[in-house]
């Protein structure tokens, strides 16, 4: 794999592109490659791939016997993979560079078309990347209400039990694969080289790979369903999994492909976040979402090799035969289980911590307060991704550990919550005696904090081996990671969405519709998980469509509420589509007065960035202070400034807090 | 490494800033090259974990029943070649540091041959094996290892072959410079701080056929 250079011609810019100020050279987005030849080329690659396997390996005695051809169907997904990464265009400069090609120099597009195109614009790919995940996060969230469906009764069933269990696992397995990419997909991508004062990823054509990988892993895992689904939920267990149909192949091989997007991702932005900061950029002044993205970064670049490499054995045993997780044959089925969860627990924190970044970023501007205990913060981000190296036996308390290795790992899983108790004291010292304005940003970001407090302290009792025993497979389980995923990281993605997107789009949501999509999916989130803990307390097992009669009223009301949470989701929907396509009103510069580096560019953002690379005089945290050091000098006037006075405070040299700068007016140069 | 030492803080100039950026670029290869490299070792850690747990679990004593073993005769001159190729390469790095581009190439040459060589041979081996791939964990896992070293093989050369392409085509470029060796230029800066991570990279494969080399063939 071959690291990627540009030629001399704008270096330092995606693809090699013009310096800024240079005339930009601009082209039709639907000519050449797009999402329809990608997708055209992935259903080629799908067909050749499925011929070959079943041409060679039809005659197998397993596939005769059996009349289940994994070789054709793992054959088949590759092959349409590789399909859509030729058709979208992400293999040409590889395939260039075999010959020594230099990169074609970068060209500006305009247009909707960009958007379907692979573009090496990190702004570009975060926006396929908010459309990406959303689409993951709703045709999972259409899944969970067809289980939560079937749970209305005991007795009266819409689907058998096998429909039911194929459903409850291709609705973990996609929720999980797109909450790895949530935040550091959209996000990330698009802030970070604008927090950092960087004009771009190190590396955009890996960021390229990792959205178009990220979407062709969505393909492969919706094509689980017509091969029959998996019966493995998400964690993919052996030897269920070696005994499954034909969409066991589609979870491993997604997994795989969704894995290696994400390794691309955490890959860039380390190297980035080490490389690319603007001068005056120290590590103590780098804004804390971004220590949070570089905790996130070591975590998802060093623990899914596992994965994948898990899921490649898992492959070779359903169609080389081999024998990993096969017991009789000198494998071990908890061989999956310990590489499944080496990555799995060091997952839960690539999930938690981007989203403990963007809480961080709103609380000091809706508080007007300095971040409480940044150090501390960042350091309970390294300590907590370092520690999830150290957890993941815990999740085999129940199966098969040696009982002598439970207290150790107990105390290891126990130790976590003192790093994350640093990121909450964080929070906590900033709100305190805060006077906080109750923007919908801040409205989500404080709920995380309560929805993640339960999450919290429901996992600090179930790391106890005693109640681990007792609870473990209950529904009890299920309602725990639901309160960190969906209470933290969901909760903080809508949030970092409110409080960037009239940055990302130059336009505002409509905050009446905000509001009610906030209110409706906080309150009717915990209607739905918080009975779970009940039932899972009282014996209701997961992933069994069956349940105890007098159970019936808890789910019941947790399915209704579920429906409910569900129609928070198409508020906001329509909020998005109205505020952004149908009905849109621009945005002011700098809506919530935020000193953040990314907020002192123009809107629409620039296609470099920044015209000079600026050069940062302070963290952006000051807040508060009657006097302070501008963030940063940027060389050209600042579009505003905010105030850093408490509660909406006074000038801080140049335009003052509540009087948003229309673009290119605010005459001061530092910033 | 970002510069945020400047004694006296100051926006940068225009040619300040692309100096700037084309060290960030430098590091960015310097950091990305060593970050694959841990990447990559957490693959062959995930197989060297199976290899250990698979040995000591001894499921229904079919770890390595009567001791088989991988075909040594194919198996040591693949670790040869491999390690032979990475030395290679690193001989014509260190030529290549001294001014020497052509000694470079031609040992970078000859170092892709060897390791497309290395990994033609090693998917022979599968064709070759005493064994069925499920009848044992030692088995399982040796199919594991010959996938994942001819993937590890295969993306060595890809990123030398690369390089070497690349060298050809801005010798011309640079020749009034230096060459690749020696030029300022900013694709030959960049070009040598990827060759210096191409042979971290391949030094890398050829440790870990060398461990992999002892726990399949050696250790008995």
């Amino acid at each position: 794999m071959a690291i990627s250079t540009h030629e001399s011609v704008g270096v330092g810019r995606p693809g090699g592109t013009p310096p800024p100020g240079a005339a930009v050279r601009r082209r039709s987005a639907w000519l050449g490659q797009h999402m329809g030849t990608a997708a055209l080329a992935a259903v080629i690659g799908y067909t050749i791939g499925h011929y070959v396997g079943n041409s060679f390996a039809n005659g197998y005695e397993n596939v005769a016997a059996s009349g289940q051809n994994d070789v054709s169907n793992v054959l088949a997904l590759t092959l349409a993979v590789v399909g859509w990464l030729l058709g979208s265009g992400a293999l040409n400069y590889p395939i260039a560079k075999l010959v020594g090609r230099e990169p074609a120099p970068e060209t500006e597009e305009t247009g909707v078309g960009r958007f379907f195109r692979y573009s090496l614009d990190h702004k570009v790919v975060a926006m396929q990347y908010v459309i990406a995940v959303l689409l993951f996060l709703f045709t999972g969230g259409l899944l969970a209400m067809a289980v939560r469906t079937e749970l209305l009764s005991p007795t009266t069933h819409y689907f058998g039990p096998g429909t039911y269990i194929a459903l409850v696992s291709e609705h973990g397995t996609m929720m999980m694969m797109m909450a790895t990419s949530v935040i550091t997909g959209p996000i990330a991508g698009w802030l970070l080289p604008l927090m950092i004062g960087s004009r771009r990823m190190a590396f955009p054509r890996v960021e390229a790979f990792s959205l178009w990988t990220f979407i062709a892993g969505y393909m492969v895992i919706l094509t689980a369903l017509p091969y029959g689904g998996f019966p493995t939920g998400w964690t993919g267990y052996a030897p269920l999994q070696t005994q499954a149909s034909g969409g066991m192949d589609s979870y491993l091989v997604g997994f795989i492909v969704v894995g290696s997007g994400m390794i691309a991702a955490g890959f860039n932005i380390a190297v980035t976040i080490i490389n690319y900061r603007a001068p005056g950029m120290t590590w103590s002044r780098l804004p804390i979402f971004v220590w949070s993205l570089l905790a996130v970064a070591s975590l998802l670049a060093l623990a899914t090799p596992t994965l994948a490499t898990g899921c490649l054995f898992g492959i070779l045993d359903r169609t080389a035969q081999t024998a990993f997780f096969v017991d009789e044959h000198g494998g071990s089925s908890f061989l999956w289980e310990n590489l499944f969860w080496f990555f799995g627990h060091p997952e839960v924190y690539i999930m938690a911590l981007p989203g403990f970044g963007i809480v961080g970023e709103i609380l000091p501007v809706f508080t007007r307060k300095p971040l409480f205990g940044y150090r501390v913060g960042a350091a309970g981000m390294l300590g907590v991704a370092l520690l999830s190296f150290f957890v993941w036996q815990h999740h085999l308390f129940q199966s098969g550990i040696n009982p002598d290795m439970r207290p150790l790992f107990m105390l290891t899983t126990e130790l976590i919550s003192i790093p994350t108790g640093f990121i909450y004291l964080t929070a906590m010292g900033t709100l305190w005696k805060s006077k906080i304005r109750f923007e919908v940003p801040m409205l989500f970001a404080l709920a995380l904090y309560f929805n993640f407090l339960l999450g919290g302290i429901s996992g600090v009792y179930l790391s106890d081996v005693p109640v681990n025993v007792t609870v473990h497979g209950s529904f009890f389980v299920m309602a725990h990671f639901h309160y960190t995923i969906m209470g933290g990281l969901i909760f903080a993605f809508f949030g970092g969405l409110y409080f960037w997107l009239p940055k990302m789009t130059g336009k505002v949501m409509n905050k009446k519709l905000s509001l009610i999509h906030f209110w409706m999916m906080f309150i009717f989130f915990n209607a739905t998980f918080f009975p779970l803990f009940i039932v899972g307390l009282l014996g209701q097992p997961r992933r069994v469509f069956e349940y105890a009669q007098r159970l019936q009223g808890l789910n019941d009301f947790s399915t209704i509420s579920a429906y409910l949470l569900a129609s928070s989701f198409i508020v906001f929907t329509i909020n998005f589509a109205w505020s952004i396509f149908i009905d849109p009103k621009p945005a002011p510069a700098n809506p919530w007065d935020s000193l953040g580096l990314e907020w002192q560019v123009p809107t629409p953002v620039p296609y470099n960035n920044f015209d000079r690379i600026p050069l940062i005089l302070a963290d952006p945290y000051h807040y508060g202070e009657p006097v302070h050091t501008p963030v940063a000098d940027l060389g050209v006037p600042a579009v505003a400034l905010a105030g850093a006075g408490g509660g909406g405070g006074g000038p801080s040299g140049g335009l003052g807090a509540g009087a948003p700068a229309v673009d290119g007016e605010g005459g001061a140069s530092d910033v | 490494m970002s510069d945020t030492s400047a004694s006296a803080p100051r926006l940068l100039d225009r040619a300040e800033e692309a100096a700037y950026e084309l060290r960030a670029q430098e590091g960015s290869i310097w950091t990305g090259s060593r970050l694959l490299i841990g990447i990559v070792a957490f693959v062959f850690a995930s197989l060297a974990f199976a290899y250990f747990y698979l040995r000591s679990s001894n499921n229904s004593g079919l770890w390595r029943p009567h001791g088989v073993t991988a075909p040594t005769m194919i198996g040591a001159p693949i670790f040869a070649i491999v390690v032979a190729s990475a030395l290679l390469n690193l001989y014509g790095t260190l030529r290549m540091r001294k001014g020497l581009s052509v000694d470079w190439e031609v040992s970078g040459w000859t170092a892709v041959g060897g390791l497309l060589l290395a990994t033609g041979l090693q998917i022979w081996e599968l064709t070759r094996l005493p064994f069925f791939p499920g009848s044992s964990g030692y088995s399982s896992t040796f199919i594991g290892w010959a996938a994942l070293n001819s993937a590890l093989l295969l993306t060595s050369a890809y990123w030398l072959e690369t390089l070497l392409a690349r060298a050809i085509r801005m010798r011309k470029a640079v020749a009034e410079d230096g060459g690749p060796a020696r030029s300022t230029a900013p694709p030959a800066r960049l070009f040598r701080a990827s060759l210096e991570g191409c042979s971290q990279y391949v030094l890398f494969a050829a440790v870990i056929n060398l461990l992999f080399w002892v726990l399949f063939y050696v250790v008995v």
